[in-house]
């Protein structure tokens, strides 16, 4: 570990840097502190951390082994939409028992799963629990599922896609088609997962009832930053080692690394996987923040915002993401919150709520043109170091 | 002695003179002829005519086939029939707001003298027997002179068609010459023959003469002979013309359904759901027990069960059938539907009609289904093939391409806000369209995109860049909802070819403008210098550069032509699209998707790209046809698949080119 510090000098400091940002933010709640900060803000804080996490596992998948991958997002999603499934059975399953309570004969158990499955899935003309959803009752195996779904699904992908040597734009390209695919098929009602209806209500924590928002919003703050420090000390260790060095080296020519012997497919195939599990955690940690999932979240654009991000960040640096997904993510809070002032240009006033996207996409443009080391660059100049 | 014998002569006297007073001034009735003697004799029918009753007396006189018969009925039927009081003869009136009316013959016409409003009784049949009448008078202007009489008739008895006309419409078929009225009443014909005849064989022939005959009223004329009603019996019916058996417990009758058929007709007692179940505990409850049981131990199957047992037993409920008594009720009954027409052989024709219908029918969607298949293919060769430039030639993602196409839609709206004959706005647009993408094309390859050649998947960030400000700055002008952009008159409806088969006349118009860009491009790039270069620069800029080839220049002009197609695509999509500023966002992965299939760097992969992509959703379409997400779902996973076993698309490109 300490070598891995020495190593890497990002890894102490972005350490540091999550503590403190972590103590700050508590002190400064409303649940836990002076609450000059809102609940909704330290939300937002919690789940721009979350994206952090997801930014990092595209920085390894992209600036590390070259693969732009189109589909994270949707790793991400399936990481949600696995713990929301757990989510929204178990705070039902309490609504509808006490409900039931009151009746003059005790419920059945397949008169409480069938009330619980006329509730959720009422919305989409269902009234029994699709075969997904098998498991939803039990915490622990949804915990897995956010593990297995979105890992499962890399690992089949990628190993088809890897071994029939699809690689460049081919592969962002066909990423993007799974991605696609994956959305359109949530949108449809019946195919399990409430339809473009989504999940809902996932802020509620079944068990947790008693603690106020405010303060769970914490918690989950908390949650979101410890992930983010195992998944950057994680990064930082896999990408330090033999293994890191084989897959930058497979970025800059993969075909010179397949002729030494290096078994190329398997180190995509393995960073692809590893990073899709951490989208999908992330996922996890993000959608009870934000309360609510629907496969809107799942769209392609998501994930190219996504490579955006890391891109501005500076790829191939680690906290190059980080940076990246937190400074555009919050300046995209800010500016869509019509919180920026309005410029008026006497003939025209240019509101930010409208304009902000003309502007992120010129900044993309700008970004990609004059600065294709990112906001990382800049650090790395300040720091006079060269980038690994 | 006398007088009184005096005077009755004097009374039977002055009774003779008052008669013939009364019907002095004119002459008698015509002798007694056919249509009065016919009436006379269904004297009280004709007087009180009734709904029921009234058909006896048009079955006479139609029998009679006195040529008088067509007027009379039209006369009755518009109540202008009168009644002598004293002596019951049918008689017309010349006036009837006359006084004295004049009476007319109803056979010839001929003035019968005139009576008082009081001497006659008006017939006024009531609105039943106008219809009856009516019904009868169809086969007269079956016959009529007038074309428009004949075709009012037939429609008349195609709105309603009762068996007794079914010779009507033959004896009319002996005489119709007009081909079209011809061909109607032979539809007509055979229709009621199908459902009237008497003769079974005439029946199962008018049948069959249907078959091959994909008329939507082909089908309407045959199915209701197909119709069966389920039912149970303890065996089969000899005489009943049965459809098919059915097992109870398969899928055609699932098991709930066929025992409730039982209890539906008192062959098995009801059973007790287990909503039923809970109702009857719920109202059985005392001081918190149900039969002994305590209400909180009831949250089980198993202890509702006992405690229902239980409360059968004590006669409280009706006892709850056992899982075996409902098999053997189910096993001891037969379940089968029967066909409502009872003639077996008219049955076993029309279902056989019906299959060779259908599967003529079929073969006709087979072909619809790939003239959909060939449209769609087009939109998205229209959509991809400047993608197929941009990307396939210069290895450029160019991820604007679908807000060229949404521009070039665009164009087309306010061409038509300036110029509002349609089919001039779009011999304008079109032009206009490609010269506007075209421009925006040069611009960002020149600012943005030749600085990236090397870094080809960072065009994918700086063109989404672009894409979504261009779509921002779309949606800040003209707004977010959609704008009409009207396709031309000409261009509207569609090319029927039957009930089945029809394409509309504007994916006719995308499909050839998908053709001649396909032979445009195709030209450019093989038989013109332009075309030689962009070649040249694709497969080796610096060797083409050193040939004397001013790459910038052909890549400037070939990412230019790229995006001026786009906008031609947009201008075609924007017909039948909605023109929204997220119109490319819908097209754009379909065309990477085209593109990619197809194999890159090669019109013709397009072609076959987009041509595989648009059959291959419709084709999903058509076996899922209420749902065309799930129709995208699976050709996206489709192509996902096919990338694996032909990674270079289609049409791949050999030696060194594949490498570039």
């Amino acid at each position: 570990m300490i070598a891995l510090f020495r190593q890497n000098r990002s890894v102490p400091v972005m350490l540091a840097v999550l503590v403190i940002f972590a103590a700050f933010v508590t002190l400064l709640s409303e649940g836990a502190g002076t609450g000059a900060l809102s609940t909704s803000l330290v939300k937002t804080l919690g789940m721009t951390t979350c994206l952090a996490i997801v930014a990092l596992a595209m920085d390894m998948v992209w600036g590390y082994a070259g693969i732009l991958s189109l589909g994270h997002m949707a790793f991400f999603a399936l990481g949600g939409y696995m713990i929301g499934m757990w989510l929204m059975v178990a705070r039902t399953e309490g609504v509808i028992a006490a409900s039931l309570a009151q009746a003059p004969l005790p419920p059945t158990p397949q008169e409480l799963t069938d009330a619980v499955a006329v509730q959720i899935f009422g919305v989409v003309g269902g009234n029994s629990f699709p075969w997904m959803w098998a498991f939803s009752h039990s915490l622990i195996a949804q915990l897995l599922l956010v593990v297995l779904v979105p890992g499962l699904l890399a690992l089949v992908f990628g190993w088809l896609a890897f071994r029939s040597r699809v690689t460049g734009v081919y592969l962002s390209i066909l990423t993007q088609a799974m991605t696609l695919a994956l959305s359109l098929y949530l949108f449809q009602n019946d195919t399990g997962l409430r339809g473009n209806n989504g999940l809902s209500g996932l802020q509620n924590i079944p068990g947790a009832e008693s603690v106020p928002q405010s303060l769970m919003s914490v918690w989950f703050l908390w949650a979101s930053v410890a992930a983010l420090a195992l998944a950057y000390v994680f990064a930082a260790w896999v990408m330090a080692g033999k293994f890191g060095n084989v897959t930058r080296g497979i970025r800059d020519d993969e075909a010179r690394v397949r002729f030494l012997g290096y078994p190329v497919e398997g180190y995509k195939l393995f960073v692809f996987t590893g990073t899709a599990i951490m989208a999908g955690i992330a996922g996890a940690l993000y959608y009870p923040q934000a309360g609510i999932i629907n496969p809107d979240e799942m769209a392609p654009i998501a994930s190219i915002y996504l490579a955006v991000w890391v891109a501005i960040g500076g790829r191939g640096r680690l906290y190059g993401a980080v940076i990246g997904a937190v400074v555009v993510s919050l300046l995209s809070t800010w500016f869509t919150g019509g919180r920026a002032p309005d410029i008026n240009l006497g003939f025209y006033t240019i509101q930010w709520v409208d304009w902000w996207t003309v502007l992120l996409g010129l900044g993309f443009v700008l970004v990609t043109l004059f600065a294709p080391k990112g906001l990382g660059g800049l650090i790395d100049l300040l720091a006079r170091r060269t980038p690994q | 002695m006398i007088r009184p014998i005096l005077a009755t002569l004097v009374a039977v006297f002055l009774c003779a003179t008052a008669a013939a007073a009364q019907t002095a001034p004119a002459a008698e009735p015509a002798a007694e002829s056919g249509l009065q003697s016919i009436l006379q004799e269904h004297h009280d029918l004709v007087e009180r005519a009734s709904r029921q009753t009234v058909q006896t007396v048009l079955d006479a006189l139609i029998d009679s086939e006195d040529e008088a018969v067509p007027a009379f009925l039209e006369r009755w039927q518009a109540r202008e029939l009168y009644m002598r009081n004293a002596d019951g003869l049918f008689v017309y009136v010349q006036n009837d707001r006359a006084d004295p009316l004049v009476l007319l013959d109803i056979e010839t016409g001929a003035e019968l003298g005139t009576a008082g409003s009081r001497d006659l009784t008006a017939l006024r049949p009531n609105r039943g027997v106008q219809t009856v009448i009516g019904a009868a008078l169809v086969q007269f202007q079956l016959l009529a002179d007038d074309p428009a009489t004949r075709a009012t008739a037939l429609q008349a008895i195609e709105r309603a068609p009762e068996p007794g006309q079914l010779h009507m419409i033959g004896r009319m078929l002996d005489e119709e010459t007009d081909p079209a009225l011809r061909d109607q009443a032979e539809w007509l014909l055979t229709r009621m023959t199908i459902a009237f005849a008497e003769d079974e064989a005439q029946r199962v022939a008018a049948i069959e003469s249907l078959a091959g005959d994909v008329r939507v009223q082909a089908r309407a004329a045959l199915n209701p002979l197909l119709l069966t009603d389920r039912r149970v019996a303890e065996a089969l019916p000899r005489d009943a013309n049965i459809a098919r058996v059915l097992e109870p417990g398969s899928a055609a009758l699932p098991r709930a359904d066929a025992y409730a058929m039982l209890v539906a007709a008192g062959l098995a007692p009801q059973e007790v759901t287990a909503q039923m179940r809970r109702d009857a505990l719920i109202a059985n409850i005392t001081n918190g027990t149900v039969a002994g049981i305590q209400v909180h131990q009831l949250g089980t199957e198993a202890a509702r069960a006992r405690a229902y047992a239980a409360l059968a037993a004590a006669g409280a409920v009706p006892p709850a059938p056992t899982e075996a008594e409902q098999t053997a009720a189910l096993a001891a009954h037969v379940f089968y539907d029967e066909y409502r027409e009872p003639s077996t052989a008219v049955t076993a024709a029309a279902a056989e009609t019906v299959a060779a219908i259908n599967t003529h029918v079929g073969l006709l969607e087979a072909i619809d289904l790939s003239l959909d298949g060939i449209s769609l293919a087009s939109i998205y060769f229209l959509a991809a093939i400047g993608l197929a430039i941009t990307f396939g030639v210069m290895g450029v993602i160019n991820m604007a391409h679908g807000e060229f196409i949404m521009m070039g839609a665009y164009t087309g709206y306010v061409v038509q806000l300036f110029i509002p004959d349609y089919t001039v706005s779009i011999l304008v647009a079109l032009p206009l369209a490609f010269a506007v993408t075209f421009g925006a094309g040069v611009a960002m390859e020149r600012l943005v995109i030749r600085w990236l050649y090397s870094r080809p998947l960072e065009t994918l960030l700086a063109t989404f860049g672009i894409s979504i400000a261009l779509q921002q700055i779309v949606r800040q002008v003209f707004g977010a909802q959609a704008r009409p952009f009207t396709a031309p008159d000409w261009l509207s409806g569609s090319l029927v070819f039957n009930d089945v088969v029809a394409i509309s006349y504007i994916r006719i118009a995308i499909f050839g403008l998908g053709v001649l860009f396909f032979v445009l491009l195709w030209l450019i790039l093989n038989k013109t210098r332009l075309g030689l270069e962009v070649r040249a620069v694709t497969q080796n800029p610096s060797m083409a550069s050193s040939m004397g080839i001013n790459p910038d220049r052909i890549n400037m002009l070939t990412f230019g032509l790229g995006s001026g197609i786009a906008g031609i695509a947009g201008v075609a999509i924007g017909l039948f699209a909605q023109v929204t500023p997220e119109l490319g966002t819908h097209y754009i992965v379909q065309s990477f998707m085209t593109v990619v299939v197809g194999g890159v760097g090669n019109i013709f992969g397009t072609l076959a790209g987009a041509t595989l992509i648009g059959f291959l959703q419709k084709g999903i379409e058509w076996l899922n046809p209420s749902n065309t997400l799930a129709a995208q779902t699976y050709m996206i996973l489709f192509v996902i698949l096919f990338i694996q076993f032909r990674p270079r698309g289609i049409v791949a490109l050999k030696g060194r080119a594949a490498g570039a």
